[in-house]
């Protein structure tokens, strides 16, 4: 290990990548070479960065450091990532990743400094557009693999029963076997219950759910009939629209609804 | 009970006003993720818990802001808080710089402007009206009472303030109406004349109107933002990147089942 790690420098001199002024004096011609090797550009008669102003990047500009407010636009809107090219969101994702990663740091470094992280919204706003992005190029190879195949373009899934009785979500994996001859897989992989002792747990399972909606629809009403209480003018149709699944007329006239006013119904 | 109330299922959080957000210029998810007081989380990924979150879920809400420090001090860890009673409103219709009519108080009959708006709880403050005399900075050692502020209290919009209609400067219920152009504006119900939304309801923390925002250093030009570059493919994603890198897949895939 040691002796790899002493032949890295070596290595990297023997990489360096020859300048302008360099290839010049070789008489190559220029136009049948590429512009970019191993990501630095030929042409630029500026020194190529070094690995400290390269780590840098993890850290925002020095000017704000001292800032308490660092103004910033919107995040970006999937209307607007729609009109562009692959290429573009290729290239801005790696841009906001970059930022994102600007932001943790700073974020953490303020926290080992005992500062205020200025203006953290910025963290939510760069991930928003991440997400954002993120779903315009699934739909896109969503379309592609529909048109294509009629087959989804994500990893396949489907709701099972686990042996409890109780439903979830099972993403399928990649096997080289089919199923039937797959006895590992079988054996360790079951959907699907039998027994009395899991009838048992679903019977109660439901009941505690049935009590749970009841308290909740109960509670619903009686907020309502509250809110006539305090506000005997209350708009009915808005509250309906609140909550649906409440008779307002009947919340009204509730002997809840009763206020420490003269607009009582009942 | 609290507990199991609490573990049972996704719980839907407080609705924070459209205003709210819009006068800060903040994303929701941020107001959301500063308000979040987590008490206990299973642990995630692993087969003998259920992904359950037990949190914080009845917020006091008052003029204080849901990111700011004195809002954490209103809900601080272990607090009992009572659900407040909310009305919903369909329509929201006082907005900042409009000029309203006080219903109650000492200052009835007077008309004022909104200067902040509170739609968490239906609050609005009116400038200089409703106002209490507080005594501030009192220093008991250097015998000095302190001096005397106004301040200013919030109103109901439901039955403490109605808007004035600017054509007899007289307080009207309103109307949410269309016109022939397809726009939704207020309209007196007494005189049928439109109540135009004031500049100030544009106005954000970091900008007095849209024209006069200036452009930051990692903005992206609007000219860059509108352009289209998008041009439809018969290929996925990683097929056209992986052309325009050069990146070529020659290898032949074995026969994979996917289950």
């Amino acid at each position: 290990m040691s002796a790899l790690c002493r032949r890295i420098p070596s290595l990297v001199n023997q990489l360096r990548i020859p300048t302008f002024a360099a290839l010049k004096q070789q008489k190559v011609i220029l136009s049948s070479l590429p512009t970019r090797v191993l990501g630095v550009n030929l042409f630029s008669t500026k020194p190529p960065p070094s690995i400290n102003d390269k780590l840098m990047e993890f850290f925002d500009d020095p000017k704000n450091w001292e800032q308490d407010n660092i103004k910033t636009g919107r995040s970006w809107k999937l209307d607007e990532l729609r009109i562009k090219s692959n290429e573009d969101l290729h290239k801005l994702w790696y841009v906001l990743l970059k930022e994102r990663n600007m932001l943790l740091t700073m974020e953490r470094e303020c926290q080992t400094e005992y500062r205020v992280f200025p203006n953290p919204e910025r963290i939510d706003k760069v991930e928003e557009s991440m997400e954002n992005l993120e779903t315009v190029v699934r739909e896109r190879n969503r379309a592609y693999f529909e048109l294509e195949t009629t087959e989804p373009a994500e990893r396949p899934g489907k709701l099972e029963m686990n042996q409890i009785g109780m439903r979830y979500f099972y993403k399928h994996s990649e096997h080289l076997i089919p199923k039937v001859m797959n006895r590992k897989w079988r054996e360790k992989v079951v959907h699907g219950y039998e027994g009395n002792a899991v009838k048992k747990f679903l019977r109660l399972k439901a009941e505690k759910l049935r009590d749970r909606e009841s308290w909740k629809t109960h509670s619903r009403r009686r907020y309502v009939s509250r809110i006539f209480s305090e506000y005997p003018d209350a708009d009915a149709k808005s509250l309906q629209e609140a909550f649906p699944d409440v008779d307002v007329e009947a919340a009204r006239k509730h002997i809840d609804a009763r206020g420490n006013h003269d607009k009582n119904l009942n | 009970m609290r507990l199991l109330r609490a573990l049972c299922g996704p719980v839907k959080g407080p609705t924070i006003g459209e205003l709210t957000l819009k006068y800060s210029n903040l994303p929701e998810r941020y107001v959301r993720r500063a308000m979040r007081q987590i008490e206990y989380q299973t642990p995630r990924g692993k087969p003998q818990y259920l992904n359950r979150t037990l949190e914080r879920t009845i917020f006091k809400f008052s003029t204080n802001r849901p990111w700011t420090f004195e809002f954490q001090q209103d809900n601080a860890p272990r607090k009992k808080i009572k659900r407040e009673l909310i009305e919903p409103i369909k329509n929201w219709s006082f907005f900042r710089g409009d000029r309203v009519e006080v219903l109650i108080g000492k200052d009835k009959g007077k008309q004022g402007i909104v200067i902040h708006v509170f739609q968490e709880k239906n609050w609005i403050i009116v400038e200089g009206l409703n106002t209490e005399i507080k005594m501030m900075g009192e220093d008991k050692k250097n015998n000095f009472p302190g001096m005397a502020v106004r301040w200013e209290k919030p109103l109901l919009v439901t039955t403490e303030v109605k808007l004035v209609d600017p054509s007899d400067l007289k307080s009207t219920d309103i109307e949410w109406r269309f016109t022939e152009e397809g726009e939704k504006v207020r309209v007196s119900v007494r005189t049928g004349r439109i109540i135009p939304m004031p500049p100030m309801a544009e106005e954000t923390i970091d900008y007095k109107t849209k024209g006069s925002y200036r452009e930051g250093e990692k903005d992206t030009d609007p000219d860059e933002l509108s352009k289209i570059t998008f041009e439809p493919k018969l290929c996925t994603f990683d097929m056209e990147i992986m052309e325009k890198m050069g990146i070529k897949e020659d290898r032949n895939y074995a026969k994979t089942y996917w289950y």
